[in-house]
């Protein structure tokens, strides 16, 4: 028996992408149709994450440094090295996103759990994000004493996420969200139900990291 | 109509026209016009009959602080059209009328049996004999209301909501407002600005008085509008009404939307560091006999009628008024065509002096220390009587017009709700804040100001308080401003006079609730000494205008009337939503969010039937045999596959994660073997079994497992909190939804896995309650559980949920040789009853313990490991009378199947039926019961009660169980 094995993302646009790649598994979405100019929905499921958990992740002299990264200090935190990031959730544990989308053999110590299918991962991006965010959240994502990009975790349309705010200027703000697998498909209807009068439109990962390269 | 010559301050734009219909009619307007407004530049004087008297009533306040604009519009009932914009089409019907308009109405004739109906009458009257209560209630109820709901009616359009968070939320849009946003916004804060009417500048936007110089106010109101819609760190939300103010600076407040507006109505939940309050006063009505006759408004509604809308409000005026507001607008409107016949100031003195001359210059009669005493007219106004305060002289004035107001009085619901005491200051009149809490500053004419000067240095100093409350040093600043406001007058010497010495039996402190001066007077004779209570017996401010138009003036009456020395008056409590608001709007966007597994779409294409169990979606069934039947059969014959994604899944890791094991799990976990998985069950501290689960070790303190579905939410927060004191080092991952379960059961299951994997899967190889990890389709590594929960030759694979679409069609077609099908959980939960497998939640309750249902066997009685319910469980091992799980058959196996549900019963209910079904495979009901402990011996038999067994009881008996495959040599296959 020789069956195709697709990896098969829990978000679906209701639109098919007009430029798409493989990787590994994956089928990853480049490029929709009139993705216009923002803002963007993005799908980042694919993207690799992984869970580090340990009593004290900045012990033993910065003992945990995955990928040569160390982890920050204090929770909310977050780092970007090399395409990825390392949000601090509290004081035994880690999230490390790969946001290069490439794919990535985890470290093989216990403290690492692979949790690549256990979220959806979105990235909201473009001008209107957080009138399209405080649609579907009470969190103070363009809280303005905050430098991006940091970590807040709470419900987004009352569902329990992670939320990096990347940049909450005026221009091209933009975050990126985790949450339980299971609530994709209602989280990104929510989400473009929410954007619709902003224009939003489901984008490719390309589009993403467009925006990201600019952040630099 | 015709509208006065186009003024500046015109909100209209006559040259764009909209029509709507009232009643069989239709009526032509403006853009920018009200519904209230365009029907009054039509003639319409009479918008609604009351409550009670169905007495006509016609514009009052323009600002929705009463019922008497309630209209239907577009088959919605209750619609405030006094700030209600205008649309074409819109269709407006006339409510607690007979006809389609107010005009005429055959209820009018309970206005002369008012007598009849004293305050309270129904509590104290309609209870004798008790009988006729539901009887009187039933017609009051359909006598009185305001509007009728087509049950049938969908709310049209779209609701949305936003939850902004900000540093400094300013709610009122007038001056002090807009100068408090600014002041905050100059120091780089994010501020919310808040304003209830359509556009910003309050009592400035349509007056031509002078601010400085020759600057009109409403000038000045544009420029401070401009300023603040143009600093960008201000957002501004007009025709926003504030509903709730509550602790820690939570506001809430509700938008109307504009024909560009994506929304129609959007609620709005603000949390903010600082609350300026700048809500600024209505008018205090004036009490006196009549005054709710058609023809009879207040100052802002009349002089804004002709200043926004372009509408002289009559033809023959007379003034009764307590305030210079007041007399500025009688000038006003003499100069834009108003005839005014006179003008009655109840202050004996204190009037602006330039206003008094104006009115002199323009031969309008002016009296001091007079005011209205009586309205004559029906439909419509005729005739007022004048006199003085002290009541002694009476003069009639014909007039088409009243313009009546005892005065100001301050918006400080937003205070009260924040328990903010308020005193009534016998200066200004007003019920002014004590000690306003932390971070919430009240600024402008609530304060009692009148200087528009210095209603702006308030709205500064308050501005800056707000953002020294956000952190900034502000105590200069601060300083400097305290000393410029000293300059100013301060708050102004307020009217008094509450009502005109009148008997009071049509003077109405409540239209909303056709509560009379009479009706207090008579519920203070019955003891009624303080407002609280008189607001209850006389319903006074509960109608739907949350007590805008009774607001202060019921205090005030009372503490004036009463023969209490403490003469102190208090106001009434005032509760959420300050204005009423439509549910739709509080649904907002139903973002109703629910849990789908990898392979939700597959399974609903190919016919699964979808139902929402807890937060997820799971398949029933797959055909329309609600039994299921044929997946039942095929499991037992051949093979069938079942998603079970929603099974929690844990990985518990590090040095301690077995004691947390321990501690949990009822069972002894130190006895896990390699390649083996362990079922056990954990309880609460009462011994109740919460949940059943398999564990398996993968590692060196490393373990996977499982728990039910309801608890997977809560499984990671309950291990946390049952270790919290032991300093354990340990490390939890939720990976529910990371890894999808597929369940192969069924007698050809392992000849299915044999041809998608190279991994030895024979029974040697893989035995009963084996645990394997290995590749399948040499790409998707899946960890392999041999159980047997249907009682069949079964395998649970967990992958990665991004695999399990792939696995999905690899077994189907793998499985296609061997009848492979899909099956739901109907099939399930017959299957796993017919092998006498029990579901925590189904066959359990809150107080059923591990011993009830026959799971004792897995305890650990082992003391060192502390188990969550270990006391309670010794203790209820053999206690006598609790609910014991037990299998049942029929007395007969020709009888019905008894419903889920089912009570068991005698001479008084005995337990009940956990899960009963029919079973194919034994030809005849199964089920599980709870039932009492001396009921559960085998062949016991009892009665089972079902809702509509008319009498009929169904005769069950205790069984063995497992029912099918006692051995279990099927699982073992």
């Amino acid at each position: 028996m020789k069956k195709e094995i697709i990896r098969r993302s829990p978000v679906a646009f209701n639109m098919r992408p007009v430029k798409e790649e493989r990787r590994g598994h994956w089928v990853v979405a480049l490029e929709y149709e009139n993705e216009g100019d923002g803002p963007h929905l993005v799908d980042l499921s694919h993207c690799i994450r992984w869970d580090l958990q340990d009593s004290d992740p900045n012990g033993d002299r910065g003992k945990w440094k995955p990928l040569g990264i160390p982890v920050p200090e204090q929770p909310g935190g977050c780092i970007i090295k090399n395409g990825v990031m390392i949000n601090r959730m509290n004081n035994t544990q880690a999230a490390i996103w790969h946001l290069s989308g490439e794919e990535a053999e985890m470290p093989p110590e216990t403290a690492y759990t692979d949790v690549t299918d256990a979220t959806a991962f979105l990235a909201l991006t473009g001008e209107k994000t957080f009138a399209i965010a405080e649609k579907l959240t009470a969190l103070d994502l363009s809280d303005l004493d905050g430098t991006p990009p940091f970590l807040i975790q709470g419900p987004f349309v009352h569902v329990p996420c992670q939320i990096v705010v990347m940049a909450n200027g005026a221009e091209q703000p933009g975050i990126l969200l985790t949450c339980s697998r299971g609530y994709a498909h209602d989280m990104v209807a929510a989400i473009l139900e929410a954007g619709k009068a902003f224009n939003l439109r489901p984008a490719g990962e390309a589009a993403f990291k467009r925006w990201l390269e600019q952040l630099k | 109509m015709n509208r006065i010559n186009p003024l500046e301050t015109f909100r209209i734009r006559p040259s764009q026209k909209v029509s709507i219909r009232y009643g069989r009619k239709s009526y032509q307007g403006v853009a920018g016009d009200t519904i209230a407004t365009l029907l009054y530049a039509n003639g319409v004087r009479i918008f609604s009959r009351s409550l009670k008297y169905h007495r006509p009533r016609g514009l009052y306040s323009l600002d929705g602080e009463c019922s008497n604009t309630m209209m239907q519009v577009n088959d919605m009932p209750n619609v405030r059209v006094e700030n209600t914009p205008a649309r074409d089409g819109m269709e407006v019907v006339a409510q607690n009328v007979a006809g389609k308009t107010a005009d005429i109405d055959p209820m009018a004739f309970m206005d002369n049996l008012s007598f009849a109906m004293p305050a309270g009458f129904y509590y104290r009257t309609l209870h004798k004999p008790a009988k006729i209560w539901p009887l009187a209630i039933k017609n009051i109820r359909k006598a009185a209301g305001l509007g009728v709901m087509n049950p049938d009616f969908r709310m049209p359009g779209h609701f949305d909501e936003i939850y902004p968070t900000t540093d400094v939320c300013v709610i009122g849009g007038g001056p002090a407002g807009m100068t408090a946003a600014l002041s905050a916004a100059e120091h780089g804060l994010r501020v919310i600005l808040l304003e209830n009417r359509p556009w910003l500048g309050g009592v400035f936007d349509y007056r031509p008085t002078a601010y400085e110089g020759d600057i009109p106010l409403y000038r000045r109101a544009w420029e401070l509008a401009e300023k603040v819609e143009t600093t960008p760190n201000i957002r501004s939300f007009t025709h926003t009404a504030v509903v709730g103010n509550y602790n820690d600076h939570l506001v809430t407040a509700f938008q109307r939307g504009d024909k560009t507006d994506p929304f129609d109505e959007r609620y709005i939940e603000i949390r903010a560091r600082s609350l300026v309050i700048a809500t600024g006063c209505i008018e205090r009505p004036l009490l006196f006999e009549n005054n709710d006759r058609p023809g009879i408004m207040q100052v802002g509604c009349a002089h804004r009628l002709a200043r926004t809308w372009g509408l002289l409000p009559g033809k023959r005026a007379v003034f009764s008024i307590g305030d210079d507001l007041g007399l500025e607008a009688a000038v006003d409107l003499a100069d834009l065509g108003l005839e005014i016949a006179c003008v009655a100031d109840t202050r004996q003195d204190g009037q602006d002096e330039s206003l008094t001359d104006a009115l002199a210059q323009r031969d309008i009669p002016f009296y001091r220390g007079w005011m209205a005493t009586e309205a004559h007219g029906g439909k419509r106004l005729k005739g007022v009587i004048l006199g003085p305060v002290t009541g002694i002289r009476r003069q009639t004035f014909d007039c088409n017009l009243l313009v009546a107001s005892a005065g100001q009085t301050p918006l400080t619901s937003l205070l009260s709700m924040r328990q903010v005491k308020l005193r009534y200051d016998h200066h200004t009149g007003f019920f002014l804040p004590d000690n306003p809490p932390d971070g919430i500053h009240p600024a402008g004419r609530m304060l009692g100001l009148q200087d528009s000067v210095e209603i702006e240095i308030s709205g500064r100093l308050a501005g800056m308080a707000a953002a020294a409350d956000c952190g900034i040093n502000m105590d200069k600043e601060i300083e400097t401003i305290k000393t410029r406001m000293d300059a100013f007058p301060g708050p102004v010497r307020g009217a008094k006079v509450v009502s005109a010495a009148v008997k009071g039996k049509k003077t109405f402190i409540c239209f909303d609730e056709d509560t009379t001066l009479k009706n207090v007077d008579q519920a203070m004779a019955y003891g009624f000494d303080v407002p609280e209570l008189i607001k209850r017996f006389t319903s006074a401010g509960t109608g739907p205008g949350q007590g805008g138009i009774p607001g202060h003036n019921l205090p005030l009456y009372v503490a004036q009337t009463q023969q209490s020395p403490d003469t102190e008056p208090r106001p009434t409590t005032v509760r959420a939503p300050l204005v009423p608001t439509l549910l739709a709007t509080y649904a907002g966007s139903q973002h109703d969010m629910s849990k789908r597994t990898a392979l939700h779409d597959s399974q609903e294409a190919t016919g699964g039937k979808m139902e929402r169990i807890g937060v997820w979606n799971r398949i029933r069934r797959f055909s329309e045999d609600v039994n299921a039947r044929a997946e039942i059969n095929n499991v037992r014959s051949n093979v069938g596959m079942l998603d079970a994604s929603t099974l929690g899944k844990f990985r518990i890791h590090g040095p301690d994660a077995l004691k947390a094991l321990q501690r949990v799990y009822v069972s002894n976990m130190e006895k896990m073997i390699d390649g083996k998985i362990k079922y056990s069950a954990m309880c609460n501290e009462d011994g109740c079994i919460i949940d059943d689960g398999v564990v398996v070790k993968r590692g060196d303190n490393d373990y996977y497992f499982t728990t039910s579905t309801g608890r997977a939410g809560q499984t990671v927060e309950w291990i946390r909190f049952h270790t919290r004191y032991d300093g354990w080092n340990f490390n939890l991952v939720n990976l529910t939804d990371a890894y999808g379960v597929i369940n192969l059961a069924g007698p050809n299951a392992r000849k299915v896995l044999e041809k998608i994997t190279a991994a030895d899967v024979s029974n040697g190889a893989f035995p009963y309650i084996g645990y394997r990890e290995f590749m399948i389709a040499d790409s998707i590594p899946a960890r392999a559980m041999r159980l047997g929960f249907v009682g069949e030759l079964s395998y649970e694979f967990h992958v990665p949920a991004s695999y399990m679409q792939a696995l999905w069609d690899i077994l189907e077609e793998a499985g296609q040789e061997f009848g492979v099908q899909n099956f739901g959980l109907e099939a399930q939960s017959t299957l796993r009853l017919e092998k006498g497998h029990l579901i925590i939640g189904s066959e359990s309750e809150q107080r059923t313990t591990l011993h009830d249902v026959g799971l004792g066997f897995l305890w650990n009685r082992k003391p060192s490991a502390k188990t969550v319910g270990a006391v309670a469980l010794e203790d209820t091992e053999k206690q006598k009378g609790r609910l014991k799980l037990v299998g049942i058959k029929m007395a007969d196996a020709a009888l019905p199947t008894p419903r889920d549900g089912s009570i068991i019963v005698d001479t008084k209910i005995r337990g009940y039926v956990c899960t009963a079904r029919f079973s194919d495979t034994l030809n005849e009901p199964v089920g599980m019961v709870l039932v009492e402990d001396e009921l559960s011996k085998i062949d016991t038999q009892f009665n089972i009660y079902e809702d509509d067994c008319n009498g009929r009881l169904i005769t069950a008996k205790v069984a063995d169980m497992p029912f099918y495959d006692p051995d279990g040599k099927r699982m073992k296959m």
